[in-house]
């Protein structure tokens, strides 16, 4: 099990993580969500043990990554895929992974085969495109066949049949009971790749839950298509709603559920031809997450003055 | 089967990248290559030469450090690979895949050591004895005078070539430790043993005979010198100690900052 407890990180001035508390389960894919400077590649660093934590700790199976004895079998990590020496093949890479950890050999050529580089095992990883650095990367940390995975950003650099490849290889992996923890900047990735999703931003936590938790409580909008979209907006404005005319006669309704719209267009006689509620996209929910969240330390001064 | 790793492991994986890539060879050519050529040529000039010099100068000949010379060249070649050995992961960024495998640190650079010691202690004897038999040969063919291995000073010279090759590899290596840069460890490196004596010749006589002494290049002299040379320098045994002591503290505090800092 991955624990993040009271994680606090300071890069002089620079509070890159700030409090950080959540465990991530066994078993599902977990998404670790936020804009890009938030926080989320020091958490993984942390949880390496590349970093030292400023207070707080990160915990693999109740120890620190330090106090791990064989740490590549108990966790794999891709942090950053280009991070290799470029003159080195990338069998020697692994192998040299696999010594410091007392790893079997015979391992390298297997997880090389199942990444699909075997035929490039011989070649110096310099000249690998990025896509295949990730693959290498994606080796590497399979390599000690641990329980705790960390990637950070992987999608970054494949291809679209590459994201498919690695999308249902975390989910292989969760179904075998690991522990998978992937980050992204990429809302529309992880609602498709993660069960759990853990959102920071500013270093900060921000929530977690299923992305059908987090979407449930955003706020909705509703599509009205009408003959007549000019009286209903007015309908619809004087009920209270914020009304947005897109194209093809139809609106947009913020602050009315579905049946409230069309109550209010049946009392005003009008006919409407279309009346879909719109469910909020994790990529809305993500947006004003983070939006508020940048905005917070602005109202409090506003509070005092 | 114990599958916890020990320091065993650890240093078998480092002798591993060690010899993987291609840049150990070049340097290790280069090494041999600077040791044996300077060797050759310069015993063949002093021999061409030797005719034309006069009883003074040829009192003052060195048959063993002048085979020994390119040792002075060959000390910039070995501690740019005990830079490099630390250098080229922070260039790349392979030191955080490093420190995931390893994160004892201290072990990691224990393991380092051990496989710079042991290469450089090797290659540097093999190199600094065909060095030296090399140059001798060239000088007995001329019917100069020579040293031979059976005379334990010259024997001593030669074995302490060696040994201040094999430390000054780890002198670079500690210094890569701290700055972890290639090009500002090297400048370091140099300017410590190149452009700092030259200074200190600028400085009082006075105070030259007080400092130039412990000096990591005058320490080499000391250490490689078969005649106890003058009371300005070191016996070879004191400058061997202080030499090493030099290393352990530059590659101590090398560690002792690799484990607070962030990788």
């Amino acid at each position: 099990m991955l624990k993040i407890d009271h994680l606090t990180k300071r890069y002089g001035e620079t509070l890159a993580v700030n409090d950080l508390d959540f465990e991530v389960k066994a078993g599902v894919v977990t998404g670790f969500l936020g804009p890009n400077g938030s926080g989320k590649s020091t958490t993984m660093r942390v949880i390496m043990g590349l970093d030292r934590p400023s207070s707080g700790r990160a915990t693999i199976n109740g120890q620190t990554y330090h106090q791990l004895k064989t740490p590549l079998r108990e966790v794999g990590a891709l942090l950053d895929a280009k991070a290799l020496d470029p003159n080195r093949s990338a069998r020697n890479h692994l192998r040299a992974l696999a010594l410091a950890n007392r790893i079997p050999v015979s391992r390298v050529d297997e997880v090389l085969e199942f990444v699909g580089v075997a035929s490039v095992a011989n070649k110096k990883v310099g000249g690998f495109s990025l896509g295949m650095s990730q693959r290498l990367g994606i080796a590497g940390a399979l390599l000690g066949d641990p329980g705790i995975l960390l990637f950070d950003e992987p999608v970054n650099g494949l291809d679209p049949e590459g994201i498919r490849w690695i999308r249902d290889f975390f989910r292989s992996l969760a179904k075998e009971g690991r522990t998978v923890f992937v980050s992204s900047h990429l809302m529309s990735e992880m609602a498709v790749s993660a069960d759990q999703i853990i959102v920071i931003g500013r270093g900060k936590f921000i929530t977690a839950g299923t992305v059908d938790e987090l979407t449930a409580n955003a706020v909705g909008t509703v599509f009205v298509r009408s003959a007549d979209h000019v009286r209903l907006s007015q309908v619809l404005t004087s009920a209270h709603a914020t009304v947005e005319v897109l194209n093809e006669n139809g609106l947009n309704v913020i602050g009315l559920n579905s049946e409230q719209v069309g109550e209010a267009a049946f009392a005003a006689g009008i006919v409407v031809h279309e009346l879909t509620p719109q469910r909020a996209s994790l990529e809305d929910v993500f947006m004003t997450l983070t939006a508020d969240s940048l905005e917070y330390g602005h109202k409090n001064v506003e509070a005092h003055s | 089967m114990s599958t916890t790793p020990t320091l065993v492991d650890t240093t078998r994986a480092e002798f591993l990248k060690f010899r993987t890539v291609r840049a150990t060879f070049i340097g290790l050519a280069t090494l041999i290559l600077l040791t044996i050529g300077l060797a050759v040529l310069i015993t063949l000039v002093i021999k061409s030469n030797w005719s034309h010099r006069g009883p003074v100068e040829r009192l003052a000949f060195d048959p063993v450090a002048t085979s020994l010379v390119g040792v002075f060249f060959a000390q910039f070649a070995v501690g740019v690979m005990g830079a490099r050995a630390i250098t080229s992961e922070y260039a790349s960024g392979a030191i955080r895949t490093t420190l995931a495998a390893v994160p004892r640190r201290v072990r990691l650079v224990v393991s380092k050591v051990i496989v710079l010691l042991v290469t450089f202690f090797i290659v540097s004897q093999i190199v600094v004895f065909a060095a030296f038999e090399i140059g001798q040969a060239i000088y007995k063919s001329g019917h100069l005078p020579s040293g031979t291995l059976s005379n334990s000073t010259d024997l001593r010279a030669v074995v302490m070539a060696g040994v201040y090759l094999t430390l000054l590899t780890l002198v670079g290596f500690g210094i890569g430790l701290i700055l972890r840069t290639t090009s500002v460890t090297i400048s370091v490196y140099v300017t410590v043993l190149l452009i700092i004596p030259i200074i200190v010749n600028f400085l009082p006589s006075s105070w030259q005979s007080h400092v130039s002494k412990y000096l990591p290049s005058n320490l080499g002299q000391a250490m490689t010198t078969p005649t106890s040379v003058s009371s300005n320098s070191f016996q070879w045994g004191t400058a061997t100690i202080m030499l090493t002591i030099y290393t352990v503290i530059i590659v101590g505090i090398g560690t002792f900052l690799l484990t607070r800092r962030d990788a």
